[in-house]
């Protein structure tokens, strides 16, 4: 029970060599390219790997919230990757080398001659900008921790005390991370078209990071699975993982066309000007592809319950939704920097060397604590019962 | 006359692993009937349905037919432009999506009831009534071709395995 995650050589060597790649791509892409395409690279796996991150936590608390039995057993993994938030507040804290790249608002001779801008300048400033990132991810990193430190606590001295504790701290996490994620995308995402706004658009982003970390745990859970970590990981358990990924494929659809079809109906030309470099220019085999991957893809394919069931067909479908998240960004990010859409090797190595990193910092929080919370009072529950 | 063999039990804990033990020792569970859906039943007795393909027919035909339903109220029956829309339009999504969700569940209830034979005011014949308050009951089906050290035998297992009572019922559905 006390088991723990041995990290190979050879996944340390192959996760440095994919970080040392990335590293390559991001100053290759200083060097051949211009500075603010790659910043909007850097933004995109920034926020991508964040929004892996702090969806699975977000499952987490969920978890913890509805007292669930099935998925005690697999709590460890969002908790690994809560330390990933640290090497996320570093990582966009260089970003701030890059905002008069890639936000229009931080010029203020831009802000002298645009009403707009100064009617949203006490909000969209740069000091305010700054002190919502650390506070935001201060809160996150907080509260995770805390709740890891809980779980793990619960491992050695057992009882319930430690169970609603958890619960407690996860409602706490899920109204900071419902309010502060959306600002987050606001800030991040959103203000690269400061004239542009959606209310939907946060609803999106949040859905989206949900989807895409329910399906990057579900995927580490059947790799544990399939190198002997994980005996209890049983068919209805892949079911549990593959019905959060139907469902939450559909609530995606349904906050794109949310999105989309009140900007169409209502056909206001400052809101359509979203739309027109997505849906007209260069990108609209990408603007396609995000609505076939991220919903056709998986509901079509998840709907079948032989499917569903079948760890290696789960495990095809959350790679497809990999790329999915990734042109989900990519589609809110690259348009707005530039008209041209071009996918080079760079993107690919900067993507890359992030999931190393990623890949990296979670193995190594994984196998400094033992993978399964053994005083969970649900844990009998999830590993010896079935569910449907 | 067929005739089955009711095993009652009060737990459903201790029915699902009476279910095993009987299944281990070769004796075929014919159906349960408990107060509550029970995790694990579906899959100890082998059952299966095709209910949901029925579904997916019915929700892919309903998005058909809501679709031909609005494209021949707006674009061939009353044309009418407003807002400077195409007459066959994406807002038809709404209802096609509303509609399909409709058109899948009613008919795959109206399916469900059909196959049960079940209709509303029917009276239903159960083997224990008591199955729809707090007993879980299960049948062991045919028992009337048994020899008696078999039936003898099968009561031996379902005490052990913590029947509280044991009772032959002629209401029959499980050939």
């Amino acid at each position: 029970m006390d088991k723990k995650v041995q990290l190979s050589g050879k996944f340390k060597l192959i996760m440095l060599v994919m970080i040392v790649l990335g590293v390559i791509s991001v100053i290759a892409g200083f060097v051949t390219e211009n500075g603010t395409r790659t910043w909007a690279n850097l933004l995109l796996n920034n926020y991508y790997f964040l929004s892996i991150a702090m969806g699975a936590l977000f499952w987490m608390a969920i978890q913890a919230v509805t007292q669930s039995g099935w998925s005690a057993a697999y709590l460890r993994i969002p908790q690994a990757m809560s330390n990933y938030l640290i090497v996320s507040f570093v990582l966009f804290a260089l970003m701030f080398l890059g905002v008069h790249d890639l936000y229009h608002w931080t010029h203020a001779d831009a802000v002298a001659q645009d009403p707009l801008l100064q009617h949203k300048a006490p909000y969209l400033n740069l000091p305010f900008f700054a002190l919502r990132f650390v506070v935001f991810f201060g809160l996150w990193i907080f509260l995770t921790y805390r709740i890891k430190s809980l779980s793990l606590r619960e491992d050695k001295v057992g009882g319930v005390a430690y169970f609603s504790k958890i619960e407690f701290s996860s409602k706490v996490f899920i109204f900071v991370f419902a309010f502060s994620f959306s600002l987050f995308s606001i800030d991040w995402l959103m203000s690269l078209d400061p004239h542009w706004y959606s209310t939907i658009y946060v609803v999106k982003k949040f859905i989206s990071a949900f989807f895409h970390g329910v399906a990057a745990i579900a995927a580490i859970a059947i790799i544990l699975r399939k190198l002997g970590y994980l005996p209890m990981l049983t068919k209805e358990h892949i079911a549990n993982f593959s019905r959060y990924i139907f469902a939450l494929s559909i609530i995606w659809a349904y906050m794109w066309l949310s999105q989309y079809l009140l900007i169409w109906y209502a056909n206001i030309p400052e809101e359509t000007i979203y739309y027109v470099p997505r849906e007209m220019g260069e990108y609209k085999t990408m603007f396609y592809t995000e609505l076939l991957v991220n919903w056709a893809f998986p509901f079509l394919f998840l709907m079948w319950n032989r499917v569903a069931k079948n760890e290696n067909l789960v495990l095809f479908a959350v790679l497809v939704l990999i790329v999915g998240q990734w042109v989900e960004l990519y589609m809110s990010i690259m348009p707005s920097i530039e008209l041209k859409h071009a996918i080079s090797l760079i993107e690919v190595g900067t993507f890359i060397g992030f999931a190393g990193l990623f890949g990296l910092v979670t193995g190594y929080s994984l196998s400094k604590m033992p993978l399964i919370p053994k005083n969970h009072p649900y844990l009998l529950e999830s590993t010896t019962e079935e569910h449907f | 006359m067929k005739t089955n063999i009711l095993g009652i039990y009060e737990d459903e804990d201790v029915l699902l692993h009476a279910i095993d033990k009987l299944q281990a020792d070769g004796i075929v569970v014919a159906d349960v009937y408990s107060p509550f859906p029970i995790h694990g039943i579906w899959s100890r007795l082998k059952l299966t349905t095709r209910l949901p393909y029925a579904t997916f027919v019915y929700g892919a035909v309903g998005a058909v037919a809501i679709f031909m339903m609005l494209y021949w109220m707006s674009v061939v029956s009353y044309p009418l432009k407003f807002g400077g829309k195409p007459l066959n339009t994406l807002s038809f999504i709404i209802i096609m999506f509303v509609g399909t969700i409709f058109i899948g569940t009613l008919l795959t209830f109206l399916t469900y009831l059909g196959r049960e034979k079940m209709f509303p005011g029917k009276q239903v014949v159960l083997p224990d009534p008591r199955s729809t308050e707090d007993k879980f009951v299960l049948v062991i089906a045919n028992t009337e071709d048994m020899n008696e050290q078999e039936t003898k035998h099968l009561m031996k297992m379902l005490k052990e395995t913590g029947a509280t009572e044991i009772k032959e019922s002629t209401v029959n559905d499980h050939e």
